[in-house]
């Protein structure tokens, strides 16, 4: 799943005009009240994320051992960082991590650059005009992820899909399934169902641009282009780092996309995706130590990407 | 000296499920199945008709309750779940589970023995060897069966006649059914290979004298690319080279629409094939040309098991006792069969059962007796034939394995593939394997 939370547009918009920070008040009998207001959300946290990470990391140092024929019980035993060597060692997970990268490489360039596209398009549009883009761009995304894979499944399968038969009586064969275009078409789904989200964070970061500084911009005697390039780009650069962030993040959890087109084509294999390793060695292999130490190693990526992208933008800002 | 190996093997695995029923038998002495069990009970399944079944039961007599949950079927997350469940100590009492999954929820601790529990004399005692060996480790019994299920060949008649061939004996005649069927419609697929189904790469293997997993003293013999599967996988190779066969995943979109629009006339199959094959064709005007066929072989009658599924006590039952009447009324009762209705053209394994099946299933869409067709195939399976601790890693090594099909990758690569990640899948559980 391509999943970005939800949440962003305040967080995309935030950053531009910086407003003071207003001095704490009243640090005594305001703490207690924070607390008291914070202490459901810190015992979902820690019941809901913080218990299952550690639980996980804890798991991914032991390992089952069978011994024999494997019909008797199975001992768990410390085995340190095994797991992590075997998942590492294994050639589908790496080969996922390899497939993931590149298609980080075709769809993050689309999808942002699209998005971008379409945001300042909207920004100089009409009012009217823009209303109605707005919804067009953003309705894909009020698709859920499995039924928006469902159809393009449905859309990429020969001798069902009108799209191929069209190709078809046009003289091109097409094969959206077989093993060249796969990845492609995949990224095209992930594509179709995130442009029209991540346009709107952009869009309103744009809403946010003092008109003023267009109104110099234009006096000076810059277009519409020139404005864009010149003055827009570079005052959403945070929201476009904001969605840097979660489109890495988003795009390390790839996992319903694939996993509902593998029931169509043979070219997405069970470990297609790292997060697809993970569920074949929890759920079909019986290695929940396995499957643990693969989704530690995912999460520390996510990490390490995260800590990468929110650098580079604020080195960027400054 | 086979024979040693395989007597060797038997003694082993006696010797450790009487280790595990020694660790599991919390449940005291077991019960005699004379005793009168009562309480309420839960059943998985994925068939379908199953909760009428349980109906019935509940019906039939006051003192088991029979709560029936329909669960998704394996290749959907069903096993999956039903794992996870018993795991977690609450899954179901009775499980439906499929044979090539069956060892593997054995290994796991995760069944409970139905000796004590059942009445053998009626159940076990009364099936074929090829049957029971499915379901007995060492001598303990791990479920009833429930179907039998023959790999079946479908053919549409009226392209093999346009072909001028007549229906396959052999899988030389196959191919040469193919390249005639090539020459009289050039668009036309005879069957299609299926990278989906690693069971049915298991069964032709098995059809072909293969055994992919074995006991050797305390050690599993794993050959998943023997010389039995060579042979097979060179063969689909020519098949697919020659595109005689269509590379395509079964019960896919795609699969549907050749079958309607004619461009797979043949489906390699099972007994329970029959319900798609007619939901799928039926709407083209192909009623009465789907014949069945014992599948084709490599020289004399042979065949082997695709698919099938066989009931148990999951280690989660608190009350095996009531659990084990169930399953017995499931696996042996010809009300069971009954109740459950048209549901597909079943073959059960229990003597008896099968023409109950048959007057429920409204075969008249085919043209020929299906069910002779299975009894025949029915009766020619491959003895020797069993199933490994972990079906899942091997399943999942072949699939993936086989994406490469539609990019120059070789059926034969795939199963070396398969046969080093199934190797080291077992060692990496620590159990002992020799190639």
């Amino acid at each position: 799943m391509v999943t970005q939370a939800p949440n962003t547009p305040s967080a995309a918009v935030k950053p531009i005009p910086r407003i003071p920070r207003k001095p704490r008040a009243m640090s005594g009998t305001g703490g207690r009240t924070a607390a008291l207001f914070l202490t459901p959300f810190f015992a979902v946290f820690a019941v809901a994320m913080v218990a299952p990470v550690i639980y996980a990391m804890v798991l991914s140092f032991f390992a089952q051992q069978k011994s024999g024929l494997g019909f008797g019980e199975a001992k768990t035993s410390f085995v340190g960082l095994e797991n992590y060597l075997q998942v590492l060692q294994s050639e589908t997970f790496t080969g996922g991590i390899g497939r993931l990268a590149l298609y980080c490489l075709f769809y993050i360039p689309c999808m942002v650059g699209g998005a971008l596209l379409f945001a300042l398009l909207m920004d100089a549009a009409v009012a009217r005009a823009r209303k109605l883009f707005q919804l067009l761009v953003f309705l894909p995304h009020a698709v859920p992820g499995v039924i928006a894979a469902l159809i393009w499944a449905y859309l990429y399968t020969p001798g069902v899909s009108p799209i191929v038969s069209v190709l078809e009586t046009g003289g091109i064969s097409l094969n959206f399934l077989d093993n060249q275009m796969i990845l492609p078409s995949i990224v095209n789904i992930a594509v179709w169902e995130w442009t029209g989200y991540n346009v709107i964070i952009l869009f309103t970061a744009l809403q946010a641009v003092p008109r003023e500084i267009l109104e110099a911009a234009r006096v000076d005697g810059a277009g519409e282009i020139r404005a864009a390039i010149s003055i827009k780009l570079p005052l959403i650069l945070p929201a476009l780092s904001v969605i840097m962030l979660f489109t890495v993040i988003g795009t390390l959890q790839l996992f319903t996309e694939p996993s509902i087109i593998s029931k169509a084509t043979a070219s997405v294999t069970s470990t297609w995706v790292p997060n697809m390793w993970a569920f074949d060695a929890a759920f079909n292999r019986h290695n929940l130590n396995q499957a643990a130490a693969a989704s530690i190693i995912i999460a520390l990526m996510a990490a390490v990407l995260s800590w990468a992208v929110t650098r580079f933008s604020s080195r960027n800002k400054a | 000296m086979k024979r040693r190996q395989l007597l060797l093997g038997a003694v082993s695995l006696m010797a450790t499920t009487a280790l595990i029923t020694g660790c599991g038998s919390t449940q005291a002495a077991a019960p005699t199945p004379t005793e009168d069990p009562s309480g309420t009970i839960t059943f998985w399944s994925s068939m379908a008709g199953m909760d009428k079944v349980a109906e019935a039961f509940n019906a039939s007599q006051s003192k088991i309750k029979v709560t029936f949950e329909t669960i998704p079927n394996g290749g959907a997350g069903g096993y999956a779940k039903l794992s996870t469940a018993i795991t977690a100590g609450n899954g179901p009492d009775v499980a439906t589970i499929e044979y090539p999954q069956l060892p593997q929820f054995v290994s796991n601790g995760q069944l409970q023995p139905l000796d004590g529990f059942i009445n053998k004399a009626e159940t076990v005692d009364k099936l074929t060897d090829e049957t029971k060996a499915l379901v007995q480790f060492g001598d303990a019994t791990y479920a009833l069966p429930y179907d039998a299920a023959p790999m079946i060949m479908w053919y549409r008649k009226d392209m093999l006649d346009k072909a001028g061939v007549g229906v396959p004996k052999t899988w030389q005649d196959f191919e040469e059914a193919g390249k005639k069927l090539k020459a009289v419609a050039p668009e036309a697929h005879l069957a299609s290979f299926n990278p989906n189904e690693a069971a049915l790469t298991a069964a032709l293997s098995w059809q072909a004298g293969a055994k992919w997993f074995g006991t050797e003293g305390d050690s599993w013999k794993v050959g998943i690319n023997d010389e039995a599967t060579q042979k097979v996988a060179n063969y689909w190779q020519k098949l697919i080279d020659q595109k005689i066969v269509k590379v395509q995943q079964s019960f896919s979109d795609e699969w549907s629409a050749d079958l309607a629009s004619g461009a797979v006339v043949g489906v390699l199959g099972a007994n329970w094939s029959a319900t798609g094959i007619q939901k799928r064709t039926e709407a083209s005007g192909q009623k009465g040309q789907w014949i069945a066929a014992e599948a084709p072989n490599w020289g004399s009658p042979a065949d082997a098991f695709y698919g099938g599924s066989s009931f148990n006590i999951t280690k989660s039952s608190k009350n095996p006792a009531a659990a084990a009447k169930f399953i017995e009324f499931l696996a042996t009762s010809q009300d069971a069969v009954k109740a459950r209705g048209n549901t597909g053209s079943a073959f059960l394994a229990y003597p008896g059962l099968t023409p109950v099946a048959q007057q429920a299933f409204d075969s008249s869409y085919f043209g020929n007796d299906i069910y002779a067709v299975f009894d025949k195939a029915y009766a020619s399976i491959t003895p020797g034939w069993q199933w490994g601790p972990n079906w899942d890693i091997t399943n999942t090594a072949l699939k993936d394995a086989y994406g490469k099909l539609t990019s120059g990758g070789k059926v034969l690569d795939a199963v070396d593939t398969a046969q080093s990640a199934t190797v080291t899948g077992l060692k990496q559980n620590g159990l002992s394997v020799k190639e």
